[in-house]
């Protein structure tokens, strides 16, 4: 397996002051973070409430009635203890009311519907706030494509997002977050018994290493696997990016001007603030 | 001779020329009223570095009006900071400008712009390709910018012409956090005392801080001397202007005590060079 080793002190003050500096940059003081009670969420509360401070941070809680009853009792709990600003607003109903209206509801199908029904009260929460919208995906998430698109990875910046889980478990000792958040299974829970593992085929210190090998240190498939890795799931992993790689651009727009949007148009996000 | 030089590690705003000569301005006060000499900025620090697109409308010649205000500050303290250029032979550059009392003593085009993963700069930008020494009131000065610090030839062609102090100006991100210090912030440092002990130079190393597009500059500025010594370390990822007093006479001493420069036979270079230009490149 590969080494995760982290400067937590100075990865906590480099995210710190790119919070700080992306929030106000952009006009604002404030933000929301949508809080499952996951490692993730909780852990973009922490660093935000000490990048911000607690009354301009929101936590917006979006339980469904299938969702882990645990999951919003460790979101109360991080709030609690953050002493951040928060509300709760179960999406049952508004999800119920279009899937009664569907024959064929699929896990996926209803996942994503629930995602990006959060995206969308987020968003409004945001502009009622006026806050911008904390994105809470890790890089192993990122580029396995594992989120929704327009739904969980739609955010005004990733402060973690060049994290891999395992290093955000040992990052989130050292953010003092409670024990109990940490050491649960990761899931998505968009539905009952869904873990990030189950689905992935694999222990996360194992997706990571395959990850890092591929993506930071660009090894082939063929090096990794000979490194002692599982063919299938070396396979598997490198499949998710590439299929996922959409979810990662602008998306194309046909061009015929002599400047395009994506492809000649080329502004940093950042101009001018 | 004993110089101090005043490091202003600012944090640029991206494409906003106007507040960033402001901000310029009140670092420039700032080190007058702490009796600098010398004020040295990062790289691009007129203008931000990440502009892409944006890089055609801010470019600037080096003799543009914009840069009046500095320009008449620089009757109290020489000045060396960052700008677009669009040069006389209409490209553009990523430039560095020394001032003293009211006169442009040199404008420097960056050599070696990185063109690789994040960085973008030849897509936008030219090549330069001149290094000089020029003389200041205080001593023999080069300007390097950011990449050009990784590459030793540059370092040696400024000692082979007599530089005494390089102005290493920077916009480096930040990358690697698994070490004590940023791993790029490693590899700076010892690539400095590697240069300043072997070419008897001082280094001042100014890199900016602040985000553009999640890249973090991490700043890190200070100067390195012969002798071995760091002055002015003004930390990471924060603004700050912090102050050197350097004594050329360290140079000296240096000299003596390892007289490589003695030693040193740039015609030996030069034979060997057109020789590995012709067995290895085909040209002269």
């Amino acid at each position: 397996m590969e080494n995760f080793s982290l400067n937590c002190e100075l990865v906590k003050k480099f995210i710190i002051e790119f919070i700080k500096e992306e929030v106000h940059s952009n006009g604002f003081n404030r933000c929301v973070i949508g809080l499952s009670g996951g490692l993730d969420s909780v852990l973009v509360a922490y660093l935000s409430k000490e990048a911000l401070g607690k009354e301009n941070v929101k936590a917006i809680i979006m339980p469904y009635k299938t969702s882990n009853p645990a999951s919003k009792e460790d979101a109360l709990t991080a709030v609690t203890h953050l002493g951040i600003l928060h509300e709760t607003i179960d999406i049952t109903k508004i999800a119920d009311t279009y899937f009664k209206k569907e024959k064929e509801m699929t896990n996926i199908r209803m996942g994503n519907f629930l995602a990006r029904s959060r995206m969308s009260i987020l968003f409004d929460k945001s502009r009622e706030f006026k806050a911008l919208v904390m994105g809470t995906s890790n890089k192993s998430e990122l580029i396995l494509g594992y989120s929704t698109w327009y739904g969980d990875m739609a955010a005004s910046f990733y402060p973690i997002g060049d994290l891999y889980k395992t290093q955000i478990f040992k990052f989130a000792q050292f953010m003092q977050i409670p024990k109990k958040i940490i050491t649960k299974k990761p899931s998505a829970d968009l539905w009952p018994g869904q873990t990030d593992e189950k689905e992935l085929g694999a222990k996360y210190i194992q997706i990571d290493s395959i990850l890092t090998l591929y993506v930071d240190q660009r090894k082939t498939k063929d090096e990794i696997i000979a490194l002692g890795y599982s063919q299938k799931i070396v396979e598997s992993l490198l499949n998710r990016i590439k299929k996922t790689q959409f979810k990662r651009t602008f998306p194309p727009v046909a061009k015929f001007s002599p400047r395009t949007f994506g492809l000649d148009f080329l502004y940093p996000h950042d101009l001018g603030k | 001779m004993k110089i101090k030089i005043a490091l202003a590690q600012i944090n640029p705003l991206l494409g906003d020329i106007e507040k960033n000569r402001e901000k310029h301005l009140e670092f420039i006060e700032k080190a007058i009223e702490n009796n600098a000499q010398i004020i040295v900025f990062p790289e691009l620090s007129i203008t931000g570095y990440r502009l892409k697109d944006f890089t055609m409308e801010v470019a600037l010649p080096a003799n543009s009006n914009f840069f009046n205000p500095i320009l008449k500050q620089s009757k109290k303290i020489d000045i060396a900071f960052g700008f677009v250029e669009r040069g006389k032979d209409n490209n553009i550059y990523n430039s560095a400008m020394y001032i003293e009392n009211q006169s442009i003593k040199s404008v420097y085009q960056k050599i070696y712009l990185p063109t690789h993963g994040m960085f973008q700069e030849l897509r936008f930008m030219g090549k330069g390709e001149k290094i000089t020494t020029f003389k200041t009131i205080y001593g023999n000065f080069s300007m390097l910018i950011c990449r050009d610090l990784f590459h030793p030839s540059l370092l040696f062609l400024t000692y082979a012409q007599k530089t005494d102090v390089v102005l290493g100006m920077s916009g480096m991100p930040l990358r690697g956090v698994t070490g004590k210090k940023p791993a790029i912030q490693e590899t700076v440092e010892k690539a400095i005392d590697t240069y300043t002990n072997f070419f008897s130079q001082f280094i001042v190393f100014v890199n900016r801080v602040g985000f553009e597009d999640g890249l973090g500059f991490y700043g890190g500025s200070f100067v390195g001397t012969p002798l071995g010594k760091k002055l002015a370390f003004a930390g990471i990822l924060q603004e700050k202007l912090t102050f050197a007093t350097i004594d050329l006479e360290e140079i000296y001493k240096k000299r003596q005590l390892f007289p490589l420069a003695r030693e040193e036979d740039l015609n030996i270079v030069q034979d060997n060079l057109r020789r590995i230009l012709e067995e290895n490149y085909g040209k002269f």
